[in-house]
């Protein structure tokens, strides 16, 4: 019999949580810039799936057979030009934020669904990023699991938090990116290019959307299914929100709806009862859900710092 | 005529004076449309009752009398009615069209018993109680027969020289089809008839057109072919037979025969009498119970057809393989509307790849066709799909889902010609007064447990994980049974059980999956589509994997120990001829492991012996009945 | 109103066909890549959606839902709230009607029990969404946080009963265990029009619904306010309008028009909760209304267009035998076209108001910094 302690499952829990956490950090980062820049990109479903299908049909034998570096490029550069589509529709032609999202959903969950049954015509599998232990530090009891035998892409995807904190408050480019989504018209006057900024946000977001959907199919599980995200780029979306467009905090959000879900999977396992009798799977299942609000509203967070301009539109002259 | 009908009285009076004081011996008495020596349909039944007298003890103990040659049926009818007055135990009536005759005097006669062949009416219906009736399913050892053909053709052209497309020989001739084209899709078939049962020469000139066509295999039926085997002769050509053995005078060109073994039917029909019983079964020799058996002459068989075909004969006995009686005339045109796609590695595709397996044998898109609509998870949308089918003629319209009952009870009224087919159900909606829906479910608690067996025999850590969709369902069915298996085997093991939430998230389920390899799992299962995450996981892990629904080992044989298949081609097939035949619904069908709907395919994995055999000690014993698989958990 | 009918009149009717169209010919270089003839293919749409009687009552049926959705959708975002949940707030709509017909079903005369269904259904519905009004307005969580969670959520609860304490009798008696409910009492089915077509008086209650709202939203006080909300919350508080009081009535009243048009569905069309229940309606009905230009009246038009759109779509597919990705991807494409012709319409609006000088928005924005309407 092999069972586990409670600090064993605490610590696999936590590693599994981390690597599952990996798409809805790279997703909502991406979502954050975007958002900060004053615009609301729901088509984050549709372009992780994308990324999540050309990257593995590159690797994968039925495809390239490429290295994973070649697969992620390839997600990269089909999440860049998903995202430089939703910028034409949402800043030059300032559709409405909501619905063209939306529409870039359906896109992507088509278009992914048909390119999977047109080139690969069934379940394809790669070898993807493997893990990386870190020389050392993935000795470390406990810790060296969780943290230190993630594949390359999950590191990637945490280095990404303070360096994106950086990028936006530190650098002239946070800076414009920041005043394009609190008053556009300010920053226009300040003679930064309002619609240039958030072109090159929902071209980096729709990039790391694609690199999300390539974390889940070229690293966490090589395999790809239709529609195999299942919603979690309206999560990702959603966690920016929880985390208040900050990255430390949207990194918490991951992490926090990751542990939650991955626990209640434990909960299952080890078939959980609460006074004597069995929960049911269902119940358990919402769990995640119901925590992520309920952080929110027990956290008592301060004044979460809204883009002012989020979801409007900039016409020049206008406002 | 009349001459013929006096000496057999005389005989018959005869005989009955040579018994009156010996101990009374059972008398039975054949009236068969051709000769007993036509090697075919009725000297297969000759045949067998000298067989079956001489195991009785010969003369003494049971007299034969017939009469051959009786194409003409009034005159038979007069035959049989003479032997029934003459008091014969049995009175044989070997042919079909001899049919409307018996019934008439069988009532005549309470006291003697009727046999009747090719039929399986015992006139119940009608209050008889004295007529037996006997058939075969030529069709059986037809498709086997095609299946060796399809393979030793070297030109791809096979012939078949059939006497008329009715009874018997059609049966043959349509199984004999199916199996050409399930082992050779290519080949070419050409097919013609004579128009009789006993015109040789036509039967030797039909086989010569075939042969200047390009045919080098043929076969064919009635006692008309010895013509056309000796024109395959002659070409150097091989036969196939039917019926009877017919390699005794072409042993160089005759690979196989179908032989109808009646003895066992005549055994069971006179102890049945001789035990008061004289009527009321309906016989029917099948490969499964012995009555088709394959006699061979000394043509050379390479040994992959001959595996081929072994593993055919124990496919179509199991249950696995339907070979169809009764053919569609022209185009048969089946849609099917599913809640997922048709590559789902999952429920979906069990049904899709039944089609088109069927297809296959039945000849391709020429002589099937299917359409599909999938991911209607709207079942609004499903609905509209359905009706839209119906609409558009198709003969049998598939309802793969449980939810889209309520639209198709709706709707089927509407289109009583069309054929519904809806699961997992078992309700064909006959008590609202439809009968034109057919229902379908799987027993997977049962494929469950044998997985669960093998499971509990191959974890090495004792711990089994099992990534459920849904609680509920197909799915539930499967993992309780599979839970049962385990604890049959290895009590000892801890089961490791969580569900996604959903039946396509794939990522969801690879993460449940590796929670319980962190936990110690090193044997997993799952069901639905969402599974291909869950395999990938084990198979990074080096563990194993256990599936349903559909063959999962594509792509990851080398962890994928076995699937449990739903095989719905059996139902697939049986529907068809169903609806050939003129009913387009009522049946309920059930897929489990004793009528073959469920089946196991295999990986790459080395099973270890001892598991195996365990495994087949339960097939056994749910098939028989010694094991029961509860659908649900003891609390 | 001014009855003349100018250029820029013409391209704003004209620019969301347009796009249309030019959404159709990028599609048919997806069915050219499939090897499929496009304009057979769009004429066996169009005739699906159109071409007769049956067609017609099956886009009807299909638009059906979307319009209720869409009509409380407009509310929401008239309101200035961002109503993503309206799919959880259907499905629990519909079980609780379900639930109410089956267990109450026997003790209630008909006349009564269709109507009480469908406002279980509504209240179920706005329950469902009080939820994220009352986060928002209490503790300012972000609603298109809270309502995709509450999405989640509603799916689980949904699995939940149908496997467990509302699964169907007969699947526990049949042992096959799927998960579904009951069947409603024949008294609670709303009455079919056209049988055999499955189009039923849900129709009508949605027609309804649309001229109900637009009255609620431009005829009466409660609506102003809400409209004042939506437009610009700084002036309404200063106006002396609760605020937080009417975000939650617009995700309350959003939620109870969801959940009628899953009481609706389910006492119209399936008569049983099944898995997989009118899954992805929710987000076709942010559509309809965003497509409505947020007006409950200019909902029924786009209801009708999108249910024309996928039954014609769904119709195409089965004939043409392209895989049905092709039409999600066709509706992607739909969306995004249709949805980015606004800019002409917007730039021409906004023309003709300078001319006219009226104050007459076509597009509301989802919290607009526009001046506020005077009339629709």
């Amino acid at each position: 019999m092999n069972n586990l302690n409670i600090v064993q499952i605490g610590a696999e829990a936590l590693a599994l949580a981390v690597l599952f956490a990996t798409p809805f950090l790279f997703a909502a980062l991406g979502e954050v810039f975007v958002q900060r820049s004053g615009v609301l990109n729901l088509g984050v479903e549709g372009m992780m799936l994308m990324g999540a299908f050309t990257s593995i049909y590159v690797v994968s034998s039925k495809g390239l057979g490429a290295d994973p570096v070649i697969g992620l490029l390839v997600a990269m550069v089909v999440g860049a030009l998903l995202g430089l589509a939703m910028a034409v529709v949402s800043v030059t032609l300032q559709a409405e934020q909501g619905i063209s999202g939306i529409g870039f959903t359906l896109f992507g969950l088509g278009l992914s669904t048909l390119l999977f049954k047109l080139l690969a015509g069934g379940v394809i599998t790669a070898r993807g990023f493997q893990s990386l232990y870190i020389p050392g530090l993935s000795d470390i009891p406990y810790i060296g699991k969780i943290l230190f035998q993630q594949n390359v892409l999950t590191y990637l995807a945490f280095a990404l938090v303070p360096i994106s904190v950086w990028v936006l408050n530190k650098t002239t480019w946070g800076l414009q990116i920041r005043a394009v989504g609190q008053n556009p018209a300010a920053a226009d006057a300040m003679g930064v290019n309002v619609a240039r900024v958030r072109y090159l946000t929902l071209i980096f977001g729709g990039m790391m959307a694609g690199v999300a959907g390539a974390s889940l199919s070229i690293a966490a599980l090589p395999v790809f299914q239709e529609n195999m995200t299942e919603g979690r780029g309206f999560i990702a979306v959603a966690l920016v929100y929880f985390g208040g467009w900050s990255p430390w905090k949207v990194m918490g959000g991951a992490l926090l709806f990751s542990i939650a879900n991955n626990l209640q999977y434990w909960a299952q396992n080890y078939n959980l009862q609460i006074a004597g009798s069995p929960i049911a799977p269902n119940l358990l299942l919402m769990v995640p859900y119901v925590l992520t609000i309920l952080v929110l509203v027990f956290a008592r967070q301060r004044r979460r710092q809204e883009p002012a301009a989020l979801t409007k539109p900039f016409t020049r002259g206008e406002n | 005529m009349k001459k013929r009908a006096l000496i057999t009285i005389l005989i018959a009076l005869f005989a009955l004076a040579v018994v009156v004081n010996a101990q009374a011996p059972f008398r039975v008495a054949i009236v068969a449309p051709s000769s007993v020596t036509d090697l075919a349909w009725t000297q297969a039944m000759y045949d067998a009752l000298g067989q079956v007298q001489e195991s009785m003890g010969g003369e003494g103990a049971m007299e034969i009398a017939y009469t051959e040659g009786m194409f003409d049926v009034t005159a038979a009818a007069q035959a049989l009615r003479d032997y029934a007055e003459d008091g014969y135990n049995l009175v044989i009536a070997h042919g079909t069209q001899y049919g409307t005759s018996l019934f008439e005097l069988a009532p005549d006669y309470p006291d003697t018993s009727f046999a009747w062949g090719t039929a399986s009416d015992t006139g119940a219906g009608q209050g008889l109680t004295n007529v037996f009736a006997y058939e075969a399913s030529a069709e059986e050892g037809g498709y086997i027969n095609g299946v060796m053909a399809g393979l030793m053709t070297e030109s791809g052209v096979v012939g078949i020289v059939g006497p008329v497309p009715a009874g018997d020989a059609l049966l043959y001739i349509n199984g004999f089809q199916q199996g050409v084209h399930a082992s050779n899709p290519g080949a070419q078939i050409l097919l013609a008839y004579t128009g009789s049962f006993g015109d040789t020469a036509a039967a030797a000139e039909t086989a010569q057109t075939q042969i200047a066509g390009g045919a080098d295999v043929l076969t064919g039926s009635a006692q008309q072919v010895v013509g056309a085997i000796d024109a395959a002769q002659t070409a150097g050509a091989v036969w196939f037979g039917t019926q009877f053995d017919q390699s005794g005078n072409w042993a160089e060109t005759v690979v196989s025969s179908q032989v109808f073994d009646w003895t066992a039917t005549l055994e069971d029909m006179i102890a049945q009498i001789q035990s008061g019983t004289l009527g009321g079964t309906a016989y029917n020799l099948t490969l499964a119970n012995g009555g088709l058996t394959f006699a061979y002459g000394q043509v050379a068989i390479p040994d992959d057809v001959r595996a081929a075909a072994d593993q055919a004969v124990a496919d179509v006995a199991a249950g696995i393989a339907y070979p169809l009686g009764g053919l569609p005339e022209g185009q048969f045109r089946v849609a099917l509307v599913a809640p997922s796609s048709v590559t789902d590695l999952a429920w979906t595709q069990s049904m899709y790849s039944a089609l088109t397996e069927m297809q296959q044998q039945l000849g391709g898109e020429g002589a099937m066709e299917i359409a599909y609509t999938e991911g209607m998870f709207d079942v609004t949308a499903a609905a509209q799909a359905l009706r839209d089918y119906a609409e558009d003629g198709y003969d049998l319209v598939l309802a793969h889902g449980t939810q889209y009952g309520t639209s198709l009870f709706e709707l089927a009224p509407d289109y009583p010609e069309t054929a519904f087919a809806w699961g997992t159900a078992t309700d064909t909606g006959a008590d609202q007064g439809l009968t034109n829906v057919f229902a379908y479910e799987a027993r997977a608690e049962e494929g469950g447990y044998i997985n669960g067996v093998v499971a509990g025999l191959m974890t090495e850590s004792n711990v089994i994980g099992i990534v459920g969709p849904v609680p509920a369902g197909d799915a539930l069915l499967y993992i309780n049974g599979f839970q049962q298996g385990v604890a049959a085997s290895n009590p000892e093991a801890q089961i490791l059980l969580a569900y996604t939430g959903s039946f396509g998230d794939t990522a969801a389920a690879a993460e449940t999956a590796q929670t319980q390899i962190a936990g110690g799992a090193d044997v997993l299962t799952g069901s639905a589509q969402q599974v291909v995450g869950a395999i990938d996981a084990i198979q990074t892990a080096g563990g194993y994997w256990f599936g349903t629904q559909s063959d999962q080992s594509a792509n990851w044989p080398d962890t994928v120990v076995a699937s449990q298949v739903f095989n719905w081609t059996p139902v697939v097939g049986s529907m068809i001829e169903s609806i050939v035949s003129g009913s387009v619904g009522g049946t309920a069908y059930e897929l489990s492991l004793s009528n073959g709907g469920l089946t196991f395919a295999y990986g790459q994995v080395e099973i270890p012996e001892e598991a195996r055999a365990a495994a087949d000690q339960a097939t056994t014993d749910i098939a028989s009945g010694a094991i029961v698989v509860q659908q649900e958990l003891p609390e | 109103m001014n009855l003349r009918i100018s250029r820029s009149d013409f391209i704003i009717a004209l620019a969301p066909l347009i796009a249309f169209l030019l959404a159709l010919v990028a599609g048919g270089g997806i069915l050219l890549v499939l090897g499929k003839n496009p304009i057979e293919a769009y004429g066996v749409m169009l005739d699906g959606a159109f071409g007769n009687e049956a067609s017609l009552f099956r886009t009807l049926t299909r638009a059906t839902p979307l319009l209720i959705i869409a009509v409380g959708i407009c509310i929401a975002f008239r309101a200035g709230v961002i109503n993503i949940g309206a799919e959880g707030q259907l499905f629990v709509g519909a079980i609780s009607a379900a639930g109410f017909s089956i267990y109450a079903g026997a003790q209630l005369p008909p006349i009564l029990l269709v109507p009480l269904t469908l406002l279980v259904g509504m209240i179920a519905g706005a329950l469902w969404g009080a939820v994220p009004g009352f986060l928002k307005a209490r503790f300012d969580v972000n609603e298109i946080l809270s309502t995709v969670m509450m999405n989640e959520i509603a799916v689980q609860l949904l699995l939940f009963l149908l496997s467990g304490p509302m699964i169907d009798p007969e699947q526990l008696a049949q042992g096959t265990r799927v998960p579904q409910s009951a069947q409603l009492p024949e008294a609670s089915w709303l009455a079919r029009l056209a049988p055999p077509s499955q189009l039923h008086t849900g129709l009508f209650i949605g027609l309804a619904a649309a001229v109900v709202v637009y009255l609620l939203l431009w005829r009466t006080t409660t609506g102003f306010r809400i409209r004042a909300v939506g437009q610009n919350r700084d002036a309404s508080r200063y106006a002396g309008i609760s605020v937080p009081r009417y975000l939650m009535l617009g995700l309350v009243l959003s939620g109870a028009l969801a959940g009628l048009a899953g009481a609706v569905e389910v006492t119209g069309i399936t008569h049983r909760v099944v898995e997989g229940f009118a899954v992805g309606y929710g987000f076709s009905g942010i559509v309809v209304a965003l497509f409505g230009r947020l007006h409950p009246l200019g909902a029924v038009p786009s209801a009708f267009l999108f249910g024309a759109l996928l039954v014609g779509a769904d119709k195409m597919q089965r004939t043409m035998q392209v895989p049905s990705a092709t039409i999600t991807v066709l509706q992607g494409l739909v969306v995004i076209f249709v949805v980015s012709s606004d800019f002409w319409v917007r730039r021409y609006t906004a023309r003709r108001q300078a001319r006219v000088a009226t104050n007459m928005p076509i597009t509301p924005e989802v919290t607009p910094a526009t001046p506020s309407e005077v009339s629709a």
